[in-house]
């Protein structure tokens, strides 16, 4: 028998086309829907909860003993897990056999055993939350949203001035790839922290002529064995050994003759061979600054210091929540007017150059009050909150009763930028919002020239700015009256940074993303540039960004 | 041996999992009082949840020892 099992925390795309061969003569299906009212009481959602490894088992399980007992040929069990608001589907099973009997009898037991058997649970029920005082909110809204849509650099510097670095975290050095250092690192002695050798050979003074020494002691590398050397004396040094005291060179073993405890030298050269003390750094010297990010090397630098627990950019903690009843999961089919959800994929990646924690969930679009349960509950202690809406009408305006159900004061709600208009951000204390328009470029567009400006001033990093570079093709467009952010490629040729836009049609478009990694600033009311124009990018990729610090 | 919660056990006890060390396997009924010593507010729901090891049910003969994958599941009620 053939048979799919999905938890899911999207809606439910009934249906087992997919699964049917030919030999079956019934297809009976189940959807189990939520109902308006639970023990009596108006309900909007349910949430359901599961212990998925052993219910996607013991479903499993249950389908192969009885396809075994009424020969069944295809079974497809469908079960959402999270919220489902009312009137969404919570189960569904579709059973393919060859005669109705069959499959009425495997439907019917199914869905008895799975109401006995299978760990997944109604976790509770949401009440409709009281309406909104609507003269109050009209009036709140008028009064902060400006009523035109801001410039690209006007909305940078606006997050830039409601923004500000979250308190440092000392961490473990470990834990610390990729924080921002948030206090200055100050070396505690000199290093090296004392002379060392850089060779093999023979340690004898600066001031002795030489050519023959006695050889009057061994150290190894890691041997500490002072003394006071004097002429006509030399100590055998191996690489990286300290040298008895200060004012000494060393001689190279391929440079002398050794007799028993005498050495001879062959030739003298100038060079010391010494690592001497302070070189690398001075004691209370700084070793790195503030609002650097730990990478490798940074990590070794401060190993080496002795600094195993910087103060340091906290964790941030995100909460994306994604809107848009047309969306489905990668791994289901979109039914007609469907698509599958990108976004929540697109923000998991664009996240990875901030060390965070990322909580995604869905908030039901036809049933606001059920979505603002769910964010009120989920919003926890997230430091930014970002909401990516659905590509449907009406979107925007929930977005925005939500953020400020949420106690968020809306800063602004339109960017002229092309694509990624429609750009909510929103403030309450030290935490930052956004609503994101639901396109994919468009996502991409405003993730990196807003949200990574939150994420690096929260941080304490410097923000995302804008580098020369120049067109390494022309770009025909027509002049339009919003600055536009192309997402593009970025070259190096002749020492220059070359931009190669990329071509796309519209703000749903995700071909091109797979490849950019800048977005060139297109200038409002310019048409076509031509190759070898100077113009402006921003990096899409915040190691990238490095490159040009 | 980590024991999983899941639902309102996970409210009664304030945690969604509990580490339980036994030297040897033991039964349900050893399970069950190394888990109420651990978490007392759990006694009230031993006559309806079942004990779970490795995604099967247990029952009077199943052994739990470390490594297993343990977990309490109160009544069920999907679809």
């Amino acid at each position: 028998m053939k048979i799919e099992i999905q938890l899911t925390h999207l809606p439910i795309v009934a249906g087992l086309a997919a699964a049917l061969n030919g030999g079956q003569g019934a297809v009976v299906e189940f959807s189990g829907m939520v109902r308006g009212e639970e023990q009596g009481k108006v309900i909007s959602a349910l949430e359901y909860e599961a212990y998925p490894e052993m219910a996607e088992y013991q479903i499993r399980r249950l389908l192969e003993a009885l396809a075994s007992r009424h020969g069944c040929l295809a079974a497809r069990v469908v079960h959402r897990l999270g919220i489902v608001p009312v009137g969404q589907l919570a189960i569904y099973l579709g059973v393919a056999a060859r005669h109705r009997a069959e499959g009425i009898a495997f439907l019917a037991e199914f869905m008895d055993r799975l109401k006995q058997d299978v760990p997944i649970w109604k976790r509770r029920a949401l009440a409709i939350p009281p309406p909104l005082p609507q003269q109050d909110w009209a009036l709140k809204i008028l009064a902060i949203v400006p009523r035109k849509a801001l410039s690209l650099d006007a909305a940078m510097s606006e997050i830039q001035s409601h923004t500000a670095p979250l308190p440092g975290v000392r961490r473990p050095l470990a834990d610390c790839v990729g924080h921002i250092l948030r206090e200055d690192v100050i070396a505690t002695g000199d290093w090296p922290a004392f002379d060392c050798s850089t060779r093999d050979g023979y340690a004898v003074r600066v001031d002795d002529p030489g050519p023959e020494y006695q050889v009057v002691d061994t150290i190894h590398a890691a041997g500490w064995k002072p003394r006071q050397l004097q002429l006509g004396e030399a100590v055998r040094v191996a690489t990286g050994a300290a040298m008895p005291c200060r004012g000494l060179r060393v001689v190279m073993q391929e440079q002398v003759e050794r007799r028993g405890d005498r050495v001879h030298c062959v030739t003298m050269e100038e060079a010391r061979n010494i690592r001497l003390q302070g070189e690398e750094t001075k004691a209370g010297e700084t070793l790195l600054a503030p609002g650097n990010r730990l990478h490798a090397g940074a990590l070794a630098l401060l190993a080496t210091a002795g600094c195993a627990r910087p103060l340091v950019s906290p964790r941030l903690r995100v909460a994306h929540f994604t809107i848009g009843d047309e969306l489905v999961a990668p791994d289901q089919t979109p039914g007609p007017g469907q698509i599958r959800d990108s976004n929540s994929m697109l923000v998991r990646g664009l996240l990875q150059g901030f060390p965070h924690e990322l909580e995604q969930a869905r908030l039901p679009e036809d049933l606001p009050a059920a979505g603002i349960a769910l964010a009120s509950s989920q919003v926890g202690s997230a430091d930014v909150i970002l909401i990516s809406g659905g590509a449907s009408v009406g979107d925007k305006d929930f977005t925005r009763e939500l953020l400020e159900r949420l106690g968020f004061e809306i800063r602004f709600a339109q960017v002229n930028v092309r694509p990624g208009k429609p750009l909510i951000f929103g403030v309450q204390g030290a935490r930052a919002a956004f609503g994101l328009p639901g396109n994919p470029l468009a996502h991409w567009v405003c993730f990196h020239f807003a949200v990574a400006t939150v994420l690096a001033r929260l941080t304490g990093a410097s923000g995302p700015r804008f580098w020369p570079g120049r067109m390494a093709v022309r770009l025909e467009d027509e002049p339009v009256p919003r600055e536009t952010l192309w997402p593009a490629r970025l070259e190096i040729s002749d020492g220059a940074w070359l931009i190669r836009p990329l071509p796309w049609a519209s703000s749903g478009d995700v071909t091109c993303l797979a490849e950019a990694d800048v977005l060139l600033r297109k200038p409002a009311n310019t048409g076509t540039l031509e190759a070898g124009l100077a113009v402006e990018f921003l990096p899409a990729d915040a190691r990238l960004a490095r490159l040009f610090k | 041996m980590l024991v999983r919660f899941f639902a309102h056990l996970k409210d009664v006890t304030g945690c969604d999992a509990a580490e339980i060390s036994v030297a040897m396997p033991v039964d349900v009924d050893a399970l069950w009082e190394l888990l109420v010593r651990q978490h007392p507010a759990l006694a009230g729901h031993r006559a309806t949840a079942r004990v779970a090891r490795n995604w099967e049910y247990a029952d009077t003969s199943t052994r739990f020892a470390e490594g297993d994958e343990v977990a309490l599941i109160p009544p069920v009620s999907g679809g």
